[in-house]
């Protein structure tokens, strides 16, 4: 046992004060009187209903000393510990993600962490030490280390969970730094407070860090989406087809009833059954005649709400305005024109920022005016995207980045460059295309717009006979459409900002969550981009600018907090591992018993000498 | 005329007379018939006539008619010793009235009747004091109505103090006594040696007793509470003590009790008993309770 405040033992120094005063007690009022016959017959009638005469004087005095015992006792505020390090102090991590919503603990695996680290700070002495930090999509400090009880005690009370997966990486990090500069004597130490529902921690593997993992989460009992997307159905222009996936993270199989909504009707219930551990992956096929918003759900309830429901919103695609300066390329226009929804305009020159169209295509030409849009640029080297340009003879493919969506079903197979420029890998954009030499093909985004730049000549190079030039054309118009790359941005991932470029400089601006909150946007006259990164909660948000209102959808969509599995242990890389802490429970604060223990011994007291004289 | 009594309870007291169950056995004359034959006018029997027999109590009427000579017999007309047993120690200063002064006046009272009844009064003050031992000694042996006015002088002269041993005072005083008679104890019987030899050795000598018990008001109801150390005024022992109003009723139940048992000890053995206050008046005393009792009439 330990106590918070010792120095209140110095109070048992009143305990020699009772003696005295009772010493004082027991000098009486000295009465002369006739004869003590009388008085020996009566006391000695009451001392046979209470034997022991003298010692029931002893008896008050020790009932006395005994509460002022108890008092002091209380005031030096003991604790039972469980906790072997005596630390000075303590960075509290409080998981605040998806999984942590679960409701296999009563009321939510949150509240249980909240509850566990208030009893931290209940046990905390009194120059002890604490910061909070609630760890979502981002890292909250929302109380640096700090003794005050209150504040800490109301800062936890003030977390809430968001619908957002964990990124506890950055937590440990900002931890890390926080304890770094505290002596040895401090014993800092890391406490988390999570379900263990988290990504690998593989770089915190040779750090020996001094984490204390309190796990929370009974049970796994979940099923989540953790895809989802529209397209155009290859097969019928007219229809979407609607992709996604539900894993079942549980060791058994389980049956649900997935619905699909188009805004909020019901276009299609269907039974799933997914094996244990597994991921079932369906398409749904549905007929849409306007702009709306496609919802999946799973209408089956379990422990986590946040992930049964996923939302994307699907624009009818628009035709996509090309303007192509060139001085003659017949493969690249044939290929654009094969292009889906493509309206091509062709020029020579290009004298202004082309204002009217969605994509502007550079080949070999250097402009009078660069375009505002997006653009894909051939074979342009008056740019100022890289620090230095120079040339290089038959560059050889040695590698391309087929993840990339731009290269869909591109393959580099059979093709020869004769001549390229040569450029560092610049910081805006990644190399799709790599030679020995240089990148041959970059993309990225400059002053919020798309390039792909491609270092070569096509007309230079094997590349227009085969067959992945026109999918890459058209994965380029696709990837450079505004409208798509703007749907694209319609949804979000919970807890990352959603963002969106303005043509023109916003109004007012309002954004109305999914729980009916509205926040009011304020945004600089010179700003050309709404950026809002409160997107905590799963749903439909609403963004009102203006006379423009346009919606988007935060999902989470988060395979590893659909996995709910409490977890024993952590893991940090191949060797690494933090078990679930057993014995460091919160200390266990025993002033309240002992206080209420002293009450009733003050009653009693108080009783037995009103019981001895009135 | 004294500050013992005053002078309307003196002409009323007067008018009274001890009882004695018994013939006196004094030898000295007075006014109380006795088994003695003596001189006095109250006739008792007839007896022959022998050689030396005075001549002046020769029936002569009988003589005239049955020609024998017989001589009347006369009752002897003896006095009643009273003993007053006063019991003068420490413990009987308290109270307010003090518990001496009533029982000086209970004695006074007493002794009055007696001395009015041309009995015979000893005052027995208990224990032995060196100091008024002058008042004491003329306290023994009063006889006569004109003594009353120095037996009151001699009574308000005598002091309180010391430790007594009731017990011992009257057993010592039953064998002093040359005849019985009547014996009054003055005492609040608070020894802590009892008091039961005392009084049965008085009946044993053949004395008709009258017990007064005299407590203090103090005594009855004390008004003193709290974490009391009592010490006995006439041992000098310690008793702790802490008293509130809440066990005074427990503190009467057991003086009442202390009283119903030297009330019962004493009407067991044929002794008159009264247990009054240093507060009641002493008319009430005197002249209902003691008349009631047939102390006297």
């Amino acid at each position: 046992m330990n106590f918070l405040s010792p120095e209140a033992f110095a109070f048992a120094a009143a305990i020699p004060v009772v003696i005295v005063f009772y010493l004082l007690k027991r000098k009486r009022v000295v009465k002369l009187i006739s004869s003590t016959l009388l008085w020996q017959k009566f006391l000695a009638e009451t001392q046979a209903n209470a034997p022991f005469q003298r010692l029931r004087h002893n008896w008050l005095l020790i009932l006395q000393l005994l509460l002022l015992a108890l008092v002091v006792f209380a005031l030096a505020r003991p604790f039972l510990t469980g906790n072997s390090r005596n630390s000075r102090l303590r960075v509290l991590i409080l998981d605040g993600s998806a999984s942590m919503q679960s409701i296999d603990e009563k009321p939510s695996r949150f509240e249980k962490a909240r509850t566990e680290a208030l009893k931290w700070v209940d046990g905390m002495a009194d120059n002890d030490q604490l910061a909070v930090f609630l760890v979502g999509a981002q890292t909250e400090v929302k109380q640096s280390a700090t003794s005050d009880k209150q504040a800490l005690r109301r800062v936890l009370k003030a977390c809430e969970p968001a619908d957002s997966p964990t990124r506890i990486a950055e937590a440990l990090k900002l931890a890390q730094t926080l304890i770094r500069d505290q002596e040895k004597s401090a014993n800092p130490e890391i406490h988390l407070f999570s379900d263990g529902a988290l990504p690998n921690l593989g770089e915190f593997e040779n750090q020996t860090l001094p984490l204390v993992y309190h796990r929370v989460g009974q049970r796994v009992f979940n099923l989540g989406i953790t895809s989802l997307d529209v397209r155009a159905n290859p097969d019928n222009a007219a229809q979407r087809a609607i992709f996604t996936s539900v894993v079942n993270p549980m060791t058994n199989e389980a049956k649900a009833e997935l619905e699909l909504r188009f805004d909020s009707q019901v276009l299609e219930v269907r039974s799933i059954t997914i094996p244990p551990t597994n991921t079932f992956k369906d398409v749904f096929l549905a007929p849409q005649t306007r702009d709306g918003v496609f919802t999946i759900r799973l209408t089956t309830p379990d422990d986590l709400a946040a992930d049964n429901q996923a939302s994307i919103i699907s624009l009818l695609p628009q035709p996509v305005k090309v303007l192509l300066v060139t001085r003659g390329n017949r493969f690249l226009e044939k290929a654009l024109r094969g292009a889906p929804r493509v309206q091509l305009t062709t020029a020579s020159l290009l004298a202004d920022a082309a204002p009217g169209y969605d994509l502007v295509v550079l080949d070999d030409v250097t402009p009078l005016a660069w375009p505002a849009g997006n653009t894909l640029a051939i074979h342009v080297s008056q740019t100022n995207w890289f620090s230095e340009i120079s040339r290089v003879e038959s560059p050889a493919i040695v590698d391309w980045r087929n993840t990339h969506p731009l290269l869909r079903f591109v393959n580099f197979d059979n093709v020869q460059v004769a001549e390229s420029l040569a450029v560092k890998s610049p910081g805006w954009g990644v190399s799709l295309v790599d030679s020995p030499q240089t990148p041959l093909i970059v993309a990225g985004e400059i002053d919020r717009r798309r390039v792909i730049w491609v270092g070569f000549d096509p007309l230079q190079s094997t590349w227009p006979l085969r067959i992945s030039f026109p999918i890459f054309v058209a994965n380029a118009v696709e990837w450079l459409n505004p409208s798509g790359a703007n749907a694209s941005q319609l949804t979000v991932k919970a807890g990352e900002p959603f963002r969106l470029r303005l043509t023109q400089p916003p109004g007012p601006t309002q954004i109305t969550r999914p729980d009916g909150t509205v926040r009011e946007i304020v945004l600089e006259k010179s700003s050309h981009e709404i950026i809002f990164g409160d997107t905590t909660k799963n749903g439909l948000y609403r963004l009102k600018t203006g006379t423009n209102e346009i919606n988007f959808c935060v999902n989470l969509m988060d395979a590893a907090e659909s996995d709910t599995r409490p977890r024993d242990g952590l893991p940090f890389g191949k060797y690494g591992n933090v078990t679930t802490a057993t014995v460091k429970r919160a200390n266990l604060e025993l002033w309240r018993w002992i206080a209420a223990a002293g009450l009733l011994v003050l009653m009693f007291e108080w009783w037995w000498y009103h019981k001895r004289t009135a | 005329m004294n500050a013992l009594l005053p002078p309307e309870l003196l002409r009323r007291l007067e008018q009274f007379q001890l009882l004695a169950a018994r013939r006196a056995k004094s030898s000295a004359k007075g006014e109380r018939r006795s088994k003695a034959r003596g001189q006095s006018v109250e006739f008792a029997d007839y007896r022959n006539y022998v050689a030396g027999d005075d001549l002046r109590y020769l029936d002569w009427n009988l003589f005239g008619r049955l020609d024998r000579l017989f001589l009347k017999l006369y009752e002897e007309e003896r006095e009643l010793p009273v003993r007053i047993f006063l019991d003068a120690s420490e413990s009987m200063t308290f109270g307010e009235p003090r518990k001496f002064d009533f029982a000086r006046q209970v004695a006074a009272a007493i002794g009055y009747v007696a001395l009015c009844g041309f009995d015979r009064v000893t005052i027995v003050p208990f224990p032995e004091k060196a100091a008024d031992s002058t008042a004491r000694g003329a306290l023994r042996q009063v006889r006569g109505r004109k003594s009353s006015l120095t037996y009151f002088q001699n009574l308000s002269a005598l002091t309180a103090g010391g430790t007594a041993n009731l017990n011992e005072a009257l057993r010592r005083g039953a064998l002093e006594a040359r005849q019985a008679g009547v014996a009054m104890v003055l005492s609040d019987f608070l020894d802590p040696a009892g008091y039961e030899a005392g009084l049965t050795a008085l009946v044993g000598r053949g004395f008709q007793v009258n017990a007064v018990q005299i407590l203090a008001p103090e005594e009855l109801s004390p008004a003193t509470f709290g974490d009391l150390r009592l010490i006995d005024a006439e041992s000098g022992a310690m008793q702790e003590v802490t008293f509130g109003k809440f066990r005074l009723h427990a503190y009467q139940q057991t003086v009442q009790n202390f009283c119903q048992r030297l009330k019962e000890f004493c009407s067991s053995r044929g002794v008159n008993f009264f247990s009054v206050s240093s507060a009641t008046s002493l008319e009430e005393l005197l002249l209902k309770q003691l008349r009631a009792s047939e102390v006297w009439s």
